[in-house]
């Protein structure tokens, strides 16, 4: 009897430890699935932001919190805790549900804002863009920008190609440079054409036309100006005007003459030196200038000296008013074309020794000069 | 007394045990050296998402090796670390191979995009070569502008190849062979038109 007791009451303790334990395990709670479902969510939805591609700090930290919390969810010893204790992985997970979610809105409107932003300027530069090759194709003046309206071209293109994968960023930064590049082709119109805004150069061109129909009054005779802004020739009888022609212009006409072969029309004061009839040209008709004289020379020396002129060119020569060889061609080598009817009727009103003054512009509001003043309001806009 | 001298032994040997508990250092070691690899391999840029998770895991397994090495010796368990190791490392090495497998995908395209370019801008060139000399030319002036800026673009390309930046490079590539191709048909219908014309001599200008 006496052995009985305290064995009966070990027994006891033992079942009342076990009916305990199980009635404290019947109230512990593993992390509930819905939040380790939420947070799985989040992760998806940050990997469909591309947020390790594009915010790769704010996915590397959530990363990092998710696989420790991972770590442990997968550990069996933390999902199990007293009722009296915090569940500290569940409460870990939801803020870190918390967290991804308000990383999820903000990524998703930084995303948006920046798709706008790159939206916005693709839109902007390319409608600068095509405004300026307009402009340019204008008056004429696409070669003086040599290979930049490609480079911006292409730009836009990798532009649109990065907008359209999702890589905004990159999508601003093509955009940007094509925006510097249409910078710097204004930058080049105005270096290059400066003068056509120049006040003092057009004073100088009015100037020199002046004379030249002074000249027709005064000997009573014919003479010719041509503006190579407004691509026009006019004739001129004892200081009278007329009659005014269209005229084109050297593939690179809108440009100084500097040496031969670079497809600009000289600026200066001409005479016709000889006139070419039919059988004598391959241009219907032409009125030979006698190009190359003082002025052009003593420019050409200068520019030789100065590095400006490579040395191999030679300063050219050969520039005529001429007609239409092909009437599909658009420009010459750097002569004044007209029209064969047009060139016609002025080669049976002038003689060799008529003076001929060809100038870039007459007018302070010239082509060029108003091209250049738009160009540079865009830059400032863009 | 006899259960207590019982129980020494017991104590002892599990005293023993618990002592010799030490971190898994070759396979924390393997762990570090596959993510470094997968990392070399470009999976930071074409696994993002995946070597982010990694890295997450591999800081998982070092702060468990720290807390562990706080313990006292008897209680330390490296179980855990041993098995995110473990994790890491096989986690690591597929990654690794994802990455070499898309990165080589990567390269694969940014090199075809970019021999169709350049075969694009040499038709672009053949075309403008065949342009008649002389005064006919001069139509062609600004084209052949165009096409010397393509030829010269080519180089952006292989710079981008060489920075092991493909999308970069195959969205350039593409962009050029597109330009060339637009270049070419401006070339065609130019020539086309020039075509009805006869050719000039040449002369001073």
């Amino acid at each position: 009897m006496s052995s009985h007791g305290p064995r009966m009451t070990r027994a006891l303790l033992g079942w009342g430890a076990l009916a305990l334990v199980g009635a404290l395990s019947g109230c512990v709670e593993a992390v509930p699935q819905d939040v380790i479902e939420a947070v799985e969510n989040i992760d998806r939805d940050l990997m469909e932001l591309r947020a390790a591609e594009f915010s790769p700090n704010d996915y590397s930290k959530f990363a990092h919190q998710w696989m420790a919390l991972k770590t442990r969810v997968q550990a069996d010893e933390d999902l199990i805790h007293w009722p009296w204790e915090p569940n500290d992985l569940e409460i870990a997970l939801r803020q870190l549900q918390e967290e991804g979610s308000h990383t999820v809105t903000r990524l998703t409107q930084e995303r948006e804002s920046l798709r706008r932003s790159a939206e916005d300027k693709i839109a902007r530069v390319e409608d600068r863009f095509r405004i300026m090759t307009l402009q340019v194709s204008a008056i004429d003046s696409r070669l003086v920008l040599g290979q930049k309206p490609v480079e911006t071209d292409l730009l836009m293109k990798q532009a649109h190609a990065f907008y359209e994968q999702g890589q905004y960023d990159r999508a601003l930064d093509a955009s940007e440079r094509a925006a510097q590049n249409l910078a710097t082709q204004a930058a080049v119109l105005n270096q290059e054409l400066g003068r056509y805004a120049n006040r003092d150069r057009i004073t100088r061109w009015q100037q020199i036309a002046k004379e030249t129909v002074a000249w027709s009054r005064t000997h009573q005779t014919s003479a010719i100006v041509i503006s190579k802004a407004d691509r026009e020739l006019t004739l001129y009888r004892s200081g009278k005007k007329v009659v005014s022609y269209p005229v084109r212009l050297g593939f690179n006409g809108i440009r100084e003459k500097r040496y031969q072969g670079d497809g600009a029309t000289p600026e200066g004061r001409y005479r016709i030196s000889s006139k070419r009839g039919q059988g004598q040209t391959q241009f219907y008709r032409a009125l030979a200038l006698d190009y190359p004289n003082g002025d052009d020379r003593r420019k050409y020396h200068l520019g030789r000296k100065t590095g400006q002129i490579p040395a191999l060119r030679a300063i050219g020569g050969q520039i005529e008013i001429h007609g239409v060889e092909n009437e599909l061609m658009a420009q010459t080598l750097g002569c004044v074309m007209l029209e064969n009817s047009y060139m016609a009727l002025l080669y049976d009103r002038v003689e060799k020794g008529t003076p001929v003054t060809i100038v870039g512009a007459l007018h302070e509001q010239n082509s060029v000069a108003l091209t250049l003043a738009m160009l540079g309001v865009q830059r400032e806009e863009t | 007394m006899d259960g207590r001298l019982s129980i020494l032994p017991v104590a002892c040997a599990l005293l023993a045990l618990t002592a010799c508990a030490k971190p898994p250092t070759e396979q924390i070691e393997a762990a570090d050296k596959a993510v470094k690899e997968a990392q070399a391999s470009g999976a930071s840029t074409y696994t993002p998402d995946e070597y982010a998770k990694i890295e997450g895991t591999l800081a998982a397994l070092k702060k468990e090796e720290t807390e562990q090495e706080g313990k006292l010796a008897l209680f330390r368990d490296y179980g855990k670390v041993e098995q995110l190791a473990m994790t890491a490392k096989t986690e690591a090495e597929r990654i690794k191979t994802e990455a070499t497998k898309k990165k080589e995908e990567a390269k694969a395209a940014a090199l075809q995009a970019q021999q169709v370019a350049q075969e694009a801008v040499k038709a672009t060139l053949e075309l403008v070569a065949k342009a008649p000399a002389g005064k006919d030319r001069a139509g062609l002036e600004s084209i052949k502008a165009d096409a010397e800026a393509l030829k010269a673009s080519l180089n952006q390309v292989q710079m981008a190849i060489d920075t092991a930046d493909y999308p970069a490079a195959q969205t350039k590539a593409k962009a050029i062979h597109e330009k060339s191709s637009a270049v070419s048909q401006e070339i065609e219908a130019a020539l086309a038109k020039i075509g009805k014309g006869k050719p000039s001599a040449g002369r001073k200008k």
